[in-house]
Order: structure tokens, then C-alpha cells, then sequence
């Protein structure tokens, strides 16, 4: 057999083989039986000596492009062998993409505190600062510098729980706008959040603990429509554009003229439901203009400035928006009612 | 307090739609909280005339009557009353009527014979004896007087009415009136307000001097102490006009001279006192302070020894009331009093607080007197009385009058400016307008440019300053012609507290680990203290006592948060679930007085967690996490507490500074609190967790070099705490052993007792360059020796 018939040999032998390979190490096995050191293409080059030298040259051009054939094709099957069995894995692997399982737990903050972020970013984006204060507070900052005098009856009003004669567990968070009023020169423009006492019998709607947020302004020409303005934006800001607010006249011993303030109800959105009672309104804030009296006595020239403040209940807005029917369930720390809120 | 429409229009004619008044009262100041028709809702029951009565064929109890009801033909109506009988006027029930409580009446047939309607009792109409005496205890309610058949009965019982409940503000205690509630109306609607008679015709005769000498002692105490003397007194019932209206109010009718005070209170907001002249020893009344020891039987019966200092009113030979609050049982008015005096005065109103508080009394009276009853317009209600009492003929008013009202009050005056009464509304009020408001509200106003002279309605005790003024032109010109204004001036930088801000921090990083986050109450009890079984001198035992807790529960500020975690922890548990991670930021109160504050307020955060996932590592290392966040330096090691595990607690602190507290908790104290298992709980000091805490450096380059990971495992006494070895491998590797970690511990039968073989992995790294071999091994041979040298320590190949 003339050498060009073997290579041809060679190659048809080897290009049968490759239709009948179906794994990738069947492949590899007969690239080396073919092309390998030992493999029976290289072996005719090995074999070269025998073959006429002036046909040398030749030969060794048709070993080369029958390897270079045979490389080629070996190579296509690999990557079709590999597509084949990529396929075949990726059939392999599927899975049941809609079994049931538990989610990963992740915890949840409490209500109160969601809702009080919230309402202290839009405060802060209105350029307020958050100031704290004591929660045991003296009876000086939480009564008398707000115009509530010893034996008033407002005092019988908020129950007190007491240390002494002259310490309280401060019944709002009026007493730390004392303190700033006392202690530093307007433009004051801060927010108050934190825990108050009350003597209260526990209920439904009662808590001797709870949370309120108290706002103050004091500048030059400040009016009540400021006060307006700034309750609407964080009403707008926190229940939603159409959100309006109603002013009603009311009376606070620490501002003059006083307000009571409705929202649109944001369960109706002021249609009317059993939320508001039918009104379309919800009461949620007292607000005013600070009395000149308690800028007198905190060292303010009342007749330089004015200023107003509110104060807003912190369960009570919270209990509205999420429809929370008892105030227990926000102290009580079952985990079941925690973990509906996100 | 309570006001009947019809009442309020005795004085002034609002309109008849209780809606419109309850919207436009609550839109000016006024908060009508509900508005009630004192029918019950009755409808179409009228007077009839029984024309015929007969018993019913087929019962021995039932009546076929024919009722005239006003009608063109009189209807048959079958009753089994037992007072039923011709000719009585009683409340009949027409065919779809409706009763008090909703009930309808139907046509319908009782043993074979139709009814067409009902006669009705007392109880069927919700009618009470004080406002129709004869009202018996069954049967029906038949009608003393002669009404025309088909009058609705609401009109004979005065019940035609509504009733607006108002919620008065604390600086109006002058609308705790039926005249100040109808002064407000008649503002609010723009229209005239009448105040009735107040005269009366002093009979001939002995005047007042002449039956009773007054003395007032106290001043302070009673600015103003007016009275009359009524003679020839008849006490009976009162007409139905004034029990009707006692009725609406919420008050019982006893007999005309009491019925005359509450009504005139009810009217003018001034409580009266009506004393037995007879029975006032000496014919004598002193006001004065009480001494220490004296006695006194009030109308209650109560005998209270008094402790001195509270107002009294004395006869010739001791006390017979307490001031404003309560008469004395000794001058009561009764069926026989001939002679009486009626007294209406002004008393100081925080000496009637404390004395009501003092003796337990609160009554009608001293909660005016406490709210402050107006010294000026005194005399106003003593006349108004001693006019009712003639108007009722229930007596005969004598001439003269005791007025003790050394200094007098003068009228308050304010100069107010128009332009700042706008400013501080925001609102441009006209000054024209601004003085009529303020007229309406029956003030003087005077206007001249922008000056506004005003002067306060003697009722009024709240105006005092122009900010007073300022409201009340604000609220009648209505809160709703506030705008909507941004304030003016610079802008500015709001920023959230520091505080907060971190605990969002951490309580972000909680949630994230799966933790919840709870609210307690910032008190609790002894009982939950001494759970702790801390020991004695232990500084969280000194806990703040509230002088007047709502119970022994809550009566102490918290020390420490940990009782109510277990508390929480275990409500969870026996509700049912399955595992509970909890945590709590709280404020722990101890008795040293704080910087600028009464008492030192520190912030704490408390962790509990236990069920299915929780162990000792799982809540130390989400303290550990806390600290390794927030960059704080810390040292742990072994510290039991009286309530924790005492081999699995902890403590954790940075310079020698406690930061946290932690550990399983002690299988006592959860059976205490009825935890069935393991429950762990850390609390941490957050003024000292951010003491510790550092800001985080510049970042470091990311290594070029390839590391080279080496493992070593040691053979240790079991009980050998692995921090130190750790840390001693991390010093011997020096600056080349970038990272240790532990990745097994193992305890068995391979090894002798007593002992456990730990392996860790070490990974070594230069920055510049690849580590040779032959360093490598240096530095294992160095930390090889090291542990053998300091901790006994077999290497296991």
C-alpha cells in the first residue's frame, strides 16, 4: 500500500471512529490512537525514511493537512460533545423552582419606631433638629416655665406620676423646649421626640407610657400660617399629597391662639369612613402659637419674636395608619403582631 | 357639660339643625363632642283619651279600650295594664310608632280581637320619676293634667329636645353655663343674646341685716361673698319646665329651692348654696380658715376632721359647710325650713382643689370652683335666684343684700395693635372687622388706625394680653382663612440627634440578624427586680420609687431591661412560637443626679433570644458583631451574674470598661418566668459600647502576593479557653500571620481524657514579596513552641 492510501486510511478509519464517539474521554482516546506521540498518523511521519526522498515533501504536506483535517474535526465533535453534555446537565439539574420554603428571618423594627423615623426625616429635611431630653423631668421644665403654675387644674388634666414634691416623670415632651428656649438665643427650630408618663389605667387606648413628638419655632415673624404651612408639608409628606389640614380652635396653657389639627382622614382619604367617624377628618395634633408668656419667662423678648409649637402623638398616628385596634399590642412585644410590619 | 337646645334658645335664637350647630361651635373653640335627642328617638306617640274599656272576651287580664288620639275616629286598642279604665289621658302608641331603644309598634290581634296601638307606661317611654312625680312604679303612666287627645307626649314631658355634650376647654370655665354656652352660639351665628329677668321685689319688712350677720375672715381665700335671705319659704316640687331642663343637664329634681340652685348654676355657672337660716346657730355666718382638729358632718353624712387651712363657712359656733364643695348636714334644706339664705361667692380656687383632693369630695361645685369662678358676675346668679324664687312663689325675697367684695376687680383693658394681631395670625384681618368680632363676643373694642382698644366681657376671666385678643378674633374669623406659608429666613440644615442616629445604626444591623424589636414600659416591680437574685449591695437593687404608681408592679424606674426580656422572651414561648429574637433599646434610671438632669438616664440595649437556632455562640457573637461593626476594641471573657449560667456568661469589655453583660440564662430564674428552655440574654451599656467605639480607618491595599496557608493542630487540656491560644499563635506568627481561625474542636475516643485537639489554620502573607518555604517553617516552628511553652500544648501531626 502506497503511503498516500494509508494516510487516506488513516483518516477515513479515524473520521468513522469520530461519528461513533459519544463521550468526551472516547474522543481524547482516539485523538491520541490518531494524532498522539504513538498515534498511527505521527507513526507515517516517523516512517518518513522509507518513502523516496524527492516524495518527501510531499507526503509530509498531505500528513499535515490530513492532522490539521483531522484536529479540526476532533475539535468541532469535543465542543459538540461538550454542548451535549452541558445540555444534558442543565436538563439534569432543574428543579422545582416553586417548592415552598421558609424565608430567611429577618427581624423588624417596632412600629412606633418606623413611623417615628419617618416623621423625623421630613423635620429634618424641613431644617429642624432633633434635641432630647430627661424623661425624669423637674417640675420646673415640665409645668411651670410652660405656663402651668402649681394646683393649676391642667396639671389634674395630664395625672402626673411623681419622684417628689418637685421631680415628674415628664408628661410630655414640652420640658426639653424649656430647656432650649432657656438655654439658647433664636432662631430655634427643633423637634422633640420621646417617652412621656401619664397616670393612666391601662386600655385600649390608654398606656401610662408612650411616645410624643414636639415641634418649636422661634424667629422673627413667625405666624400661625407658618405653623400651617409646616404641619400641611409634613402631613402632605408623610400620608400623601392630598392630605389637607384643618385647624380648629382649642386651648393649651403654652400657646395663644391654639389649635387642634385634623388630617384628612388617610383611610378614606375624606370621604368619610369608620376610621374618622364619617367626618373625612382625624384629629391628630395640638398645635400654637408659643404664649409670649412662656417666651418671657425662658428669657425671649416676646416682642421681637414669636414662635409656634405642636406636639403629635406618636401611637396615635401610628395606630391610625396601620388600623392597630389596642394599644397593648404595642407594648406587649408578641412576635406575631411585630412581624406583620415591613 | 351638658346644654338643651331648647335652653340655649331661651336666650338666643340659633337655628333648630343641631348639626349646623354642633359644626359651627366646634369650628370656633367650642368642642360639642356628641349632640343626643332626649326622646330616645320617640316617635309618634301621643296623648288619648280612653273612651271605653272592657275586659277581653277570651282573658281574665286583658281590656279592649277605644282610644281618642286626636283622630278622626277613635281606635281600638287592647291593653293589660291594671290601672286602665274609662276616661284616663294616657301616652298612647300610635301604629308604627317607635319607643326609646328602637322598639316598633304594629298593628296586631291579642286572643282573637285587633290592637291598633299601645298604651304605654313609664318604663316603655324611658320617662324618669323626677320629671313626671306621679310616674308610678307600673301600669301606665296616666296624665294628671288635661291635654288635647293627639298631643305628641314628648311636648308634655318637655323631651322635645336635644342635648349638645361639650367638651369646655380649661381657659372658658365661663361655658360651663347654659348663658355662656348661648353667648358663644349667639356670636357664632351672628344674632342678639338676651339675658332673662333678674329682678325680684324685695318684700316689706326685716331686711337682711336684720336675720344673719356675714364676716368674711379669709379674703384671700373668697374675694367675694354675696348673699339673700328668703323668708316664708314653701319647698315643693318644682314645674315641669325646670325639672325638664334639670333633666337635659343630667341632674336629678329634688324640690324647688334646690332645683333653683343647680338651676341657676346650671345657667349662670355659679354654684349656689341655699343654708336653713334657723338652723344657723347665732344667725351668724363666718368664712374662714379652718383650725387644726375641728369637725365637720358634710350633707353626705361623712364626718371629716380637718386638718386646718381649708376654707370654711361657720355659724355663730362652728363650722356648718365647706366653702365651694359640700353644705353641712347641720343647714341642710328641708320640708320644713321657713327661712333660708341663698350664697354665692367667689373662693380661691387652688384652696378648693386641695381640700376636695384632701378629703376625697368632688362634686358638681368644687369642680367649677376648682376650673375658677368668676368674682364679677356673683351677684348676677344671687339675683337670678332670688327671681326664680318668685317667679315659683317659693317664697318671699327680703330687702337688702350682702355683697362682701373688698377689691372689687377692675375691668381688664388691652391696647392691642391690629397690624400684630395679623402678624402673629398670618391672616390680613381688617381692623373693622377685628372690632366687630371682638363686640360680638361682647367685648368693648375701640378702633382708631391701628390701634385697637379693647376691653374684656366682666364673664371673662382668660384675656389678659394681646395674644388673648388675638384669638379670639382668629377663631371667629375662622382657622380655616389660615394660609399655607413657608417660614421666611435662611434656609437651614436639619439634623437628627446623635443618639438616634447610632441606634438606627445598630438597630438596622439587629434586623438583619433577625432580631425584633420590642417596647416595655420604663417601670416595673420589685418582684421582677428581686427575680434577678442579684446580691445584696448590688447598685440595679436601688431602684427609683414613683411616689404614686398605678400599682407595685410598675412603681420602680427600670435598673436594668433584662426583667422584662425574660418576661417577653416567655410570653412568645407559651404562645406558640417556635423561637424568638428580641431586642429592646431602653433607658435605665439610677438614683445619682445626672449632668444638668434630675437623675442620671443611661441608654441601654437588651438582647434576648432563645427556641429552635439559639445558643450561647449565637447570641454572644451577635454582641461581638455589634462591637466589631461599630470598631470597638473589646476584651470577653468568662463573668457569671446572679441570673446567668454560671459557666455560660460573659462579659465583654474595652479599657477596662463593662460594655455588655451576657449569657444563657440561669435555669432558675427561666423557670421563674416560665421559660421551658434555654433562653440567653445580653444587655448592653451604649454609652460605653460608643465610648469604645472607633471610626473606621483608610481602607488597605487589596495583596498582590499569593498567601500560604499552613494548619496546626494542638492537643489541649479540655478545659484550656482558646482566646489566649489563639492570640498566642497571632503574636508568635508576628507581622507575616495575616489570619487565624479556628475550623475544628474534637473531643473523643482518639485522644487520652481530658483533653481536646483544636486545629487551626493560619495564613501567612508578606505584602512585597512571596514567603520562601524556609520562613514559613521558622515562623510554625515559633508558634509551635509558643503554645507548647504556654499552654502544654501536643502538636498532632
Amino acid at each position: 500500500m502506497d503511503i498516500q492510501e494509508q494516510i487516506a486510511g488513516i483518516r477515513e478509519a479515524c473520521l468513522r471512529e469520530l461519528d461513533k464517539v459519544s463521550a468526551l474521554q472516547d474522543l481524547e482516546q482516539l485523538r491520541v490512537t490518531v494524532l498522539g506521540k504513538k498515534g498511527s498518523l505521527t507513526g507515517l511521519l516517523r516512517s518518513m525514511g522509507q518513502v523516496a526522498p524527492e516524495l518527501r515533501p510531499k507526503v509530509g504536506q498531505w500528513i499535515n493537512q490530513t492532522r490539521e483535517a483531522l484536529e479540526s474535526r476532533l475539535e468541532e465533535r469535543a465542543a459538540a460533545l461538550k454542548a451535549q453534555a452541558l445540555e444534558k446537565r442543565l436538563q439534569d439539574e432543574a428543579i422545582d423552582v416553586t417548592e415552598p420554603r421558609p424565608l430567611p428571618r429577618v427581624g423588624v423594627q417596632h412600629p412606633n419606631s418606623s413611623v417615628l423615623d419617618q416623621v423625623i426625616d421630613c423635620f429634618v429635611g424641613l431644617g429642624f433638629e432633633v434635641v432630647e431630653g430627661p424623661q425624669i423631668e423637674l417640675d420646673h421644665f415640665n409645668f411651670e416655665l410652660l405656663n402651668i403654675p402649681k394646683n393649676h387644674p391642667a396639671r389634674d388634666a395630664q395625672d402626673t406620676f411623681y419622684i417628689d414634691d418637685n421631680t415628674v416623670l415628664r408628661t410630655h415632651t414640652s420640658p426639653v423646649q424649656a430647656r432650649v428656649m432657656t438655654t439658647r438665643k433664636p432662631p430655634i427650630r427643633i423637634v422633640c421626640p420621646g417617652r412621656v408618663f401619664r397616670a393612666d389605667e391601662v386600655d385600649a387606648t390608654h398606656s401610662p407610657v408612650f411616645h410624643q413628638i414636639e415641634g418649636l419655632v422661634i424667629d422673627e415673624h413667625i405666624t400661625m400660617a407658618d405653623l400651617r404651612g409646616t404641619l400641611d408639608a409634613f402631613a402632605k409628606r408623610l400620608y400623601g399629597k392630598d392630605i389637607a389640614t384643618r385647624f380648629r380652635p382649642s386651648f393649651f396653657p403654652f400657646t395663644e391662639p391654639s389649635a387642634e389639627v385634623d388630617l384628612t382622614c388617610f383611610n378614606c382619604r375624606g370621604k368619610g369612613c369608620r376610621v374618622c367617624k364619617g367626618t373625612g377628618w382625624i384629629e391628630v395634633l395640638g398645635s400654637g402659637m408659643v404664649n409670649p408668656k412662656v417666651l418671657e419667662m425662658c428669657g425671649i423678648d416676646p416682642s421681637k419674636y414669636s414662635g409656634f409649637a405642636f406636639g403629635i402623638g406618636l401611637e396615635r398616628i401610628t395606630m391610625l395608619r396601620y388600623g392597630i385596634p389596642d394599644m397593648r399590642l404595642m407594648y406587649e412585644g408578641d412576635e406575631r403582631f411585630l412581624r406583620q410590619f415591613r | 357639660m351638658k346644654a338643651s337646645i331648647n335652653w340655649l334658645r331661651e336666650y338666643t335664637d340659633i337655628p333648630r339643625d343641631s348639626a349646623r350647630v354642633q359644626r359651627e361651635l366646634i369650628l370656633t373653640g367650642t368642642a360639642v363632642e356628641s349632640v343626643e335627642r332626649l326622646d330616645g328617638g320617640m316617635e309618634n306617640v301621643v296623648v288619648g283619651r280612653v273612651l271605653s274599656c272592657r275586659d277581653h272576651e277570651n282573658s281574665d287580664h286583658l281590656h279592649v279600650c277605644t282610644v281618642d288620639v286626636g283622630g278622626e275616629a277613635p281606635l281600638q286598642i287592647v291593653c293589660g295594664a291594671p290601672n286602665v279604665r274609662e276616661g284616663i289621658l294616657v301616652p298612647t302608641a300610635l301604629v308604627g310608632a317607635r319607643l326609646p331603644g328602637g322598639t316598633e309598634i304594629r298593628a296586631g290581634k291579642l286572643r282573637g280581637v285587633e290592637s291598633f296601638g299601645m298604651l304605654c307606661s313609664a318604663t316603655e317611654l324611658n320617662i324618669p320619676q323626677e320629671l313626671y312625680p306621679s310616674v308610678g312604679p307600673a301600669g301606665l303612666l296616666i296624665l294628671n293634667e288635661d291635654y288635647a287627645p293627639g298631643t305628641d307626649v314628648r311636648e308634655v314631658f318637655g323631651i322635645m329636645d336635644e342635648v349638645l355634650d361639650v367638651e369646655v376647654l380649661a381657659n372658658r370655665p365661663d361655658c360651663l353655663s347654659v348663658w355662656g354656652l348661648a353667648r358663644e352660639a349667639a356670636a357664632v351665628f351672628g344674632l342678639p343674646f338676651r339675658l332673662p329677668a333678674l329682678d325680684c321685689h324685695e318684700a316689706e319688712g326685716q331686711r337682711l341685716e336684720d336675720y344673719v350677720k356675714i364676716t368674711v375672715r379669709d379674703e384671700d381665700l373668697c374675694p367675694r361673698y354675696a348673699a339673700r335671705v328668703v323668708r316664708n319659704v314653701t319647698v315643693g316640687p318644682s314645674p315641669l319646665w325646670l325639672r325638664a331642663y334639670l333633666h337635659a343637664a343630667g341632674m336629678r329634681s329634688i324640690n324647688n329651692i334646690v332645683d333653683i340652685t343647680n338651676f341657676v348654676m346650671l345657667e349662670t355657672g355659679h354654684p349656689m348654696h341655699a343654708f336653713d337660716l334657723d338652723r344657723v346657730r347665732g344667725r351668724e355666718i363666718i368664712v374662714r380658715r379652718a383650725e387644726a382638729g375641728e369637725k365637720l358632718t358634710t350633707l353626705d353624712k361623712k364626718e371629716h376632721v380637718l386638718s386646718g387651712g381649708e376654707l370654711l363657712i361657720c355659724d355663730g359656733e362652728g363650722p356648718t359647710g365647706l366653702a365651694g364643695i359640700m353644705g353641712g348636714l347641720e343647714s341642710e334644706i328641708e320640708e320644713s325650713t321657713g327661712t333660708l339664705l341663698f350664697e354665692c361667692a367667689a373662693f380661691d380656687r387652688s384652696s378648693i382643689r386641695l381640700t376636695a383632693r384632701a378629703l376625697g369630695i368632688r362634686t358638681e361645685s368644687s369642680g367649677r370652683f376648682e376650673r375658677g369662678v368668676n368674682p364679677r358676675t356673683v351677684m348676677q346668679a344671687l339675683d337670678r335666684a332670688c327671681h326664680l324664687v318668685e317667679a315659683l312663689q317659693a317664697g318671699e325675697v327680703t330687702g337688702g343684700c350682702a355683697d362682701l367684695y373688698p377689691n372689687p376687680l377692675a375691668p381688664v383693658q388691652i391696647e392691642a395693635s391690629v397690624r400684630r394681631i395679623a402678624d402673629r395670625c398670618g391672616v390680613d384681618i381688617p381692623g373693622e372687622e377685628m372690632a366687630g368680632i371682638l363686640r360680638r363676643l361682647h367685648f368693648e373694642a375701640e378702633l382708631s388706625g391701628d390701634e385697637l382698644r379693647v376691653t374684656a366681657p366682666d364673664f371673662r376671666q382668660d384675656i389678659d394680653q394681646e395674644a388673648d385678643v388675638c384669638e379670639e378674633v382668629l377663631r371667629m374669623a375662622g382657622y380655616d382663612r389660615i394660609p399655607v406659608t413657608l417660614m421666611r429666613g435662611e434656609a437651614r440644615q436639619g439634623f437628627d440627634s446623635e443618639r438616634r442616629l447610632r441606634q438606627k445604626a445598630l438597630g438596622g444591623l439587629l434586623n438583619a440578624l433577625g432580631y425584633d424589636e420590642i417596647y416595655n414600659y420604663s417601670f416595673f416591680g420589685r418582684k421582677q427586680l428581686e427575680s434577678l437574685r442579684l446580691a445584696d449591695g448590688d447598685e440595679r437593687l436601688d431602684a427609683l420609687r414613683i411616689r404614686n404608681p398605678l400599682g407595685e408592679d410598675t412603681a420602680l424606674m427600670r435598673t436594668t431591661l433584662v426583667p422584662d426580656m425574660l418576661k417577653t422572651l416567655a410570653l412568645n414561648m407559651t404562645r406558640g412560637s417556635e423561637q424568638a429574637l428580641l431586642y429592646e433599646f431602653g433607658t435605665v434610671f439610677s438614683k445619682q443626679s445626672g449632668e444638668n438632669t434630675p437623675y442620671d438616664e443611661q441608654p441601654w440595649l437588651c438582647l434576648g433570644r432563645c427556641g429552635q437556632g439559639s445558643d450561647f455562640y449565637s447570641l454572644r457573637d451577635t454582641v461581638l458583631l455589634l462591637c466589631e461593626r461599630q470598631g470597638v476594641k473589646y476584651s470577653i471573657g468568662a463573668k457569671a451574674e446572679p441570673y446567668l449560667h454560671p459557666g455560660r456568661s460573659a462579659a465583654v469589655t474595652a479599657g477596662g470598661r463593662l460594655i455588655a453583660r451576657l449569657g444563657e440564662v440561669h435555669p432558675a430564674v427561666a423557670a421563674d418566668y416560665g421559660l421551658d428552655g434555654r433562653a440567653y440574654v445580653a444587655e448592653i451599656d451604649l454609652d460605653a459600647f460608643w465610648a469604645a467605639a472607633t471610626p473606621m480607618p483608610a481602607v488597605k491595599e487589596l495583596p498582590r502576593m499569593p498567601a500560604v496557608n499552613r494548619d496546626i493542630a494542638l492537643v489541649l487540656d479540655a478545659n484550656q479557653e482558646l482566646l489566649p491560644v489563639m492570640e498566642a499563635i497571632r503574636r508568635a506568627g508576628g507581622a507575616l500571620l495575616e489570619d487565624v481561625r479556628l475550623f475544628d474542636v474534637y473531643r473523643g475516643s482518639q485522644l487520652p481524657g481530658g483533653k481536646k485537639s483544636c486545629a487551626f489554620s493560619l495564613s501567612f502573607r508578606a505584602a512585597d514579596r512571596s514567603l520562601e518555604e524556609k520562613e514559613i517553617t521558622a515562623l510554625m516552628d515559633k508558634v509551635q513552641r509558643s503554645v507548647k511553652a504556654q499552654f502544654g500544648a501536643e502538636i498532632r501531626a
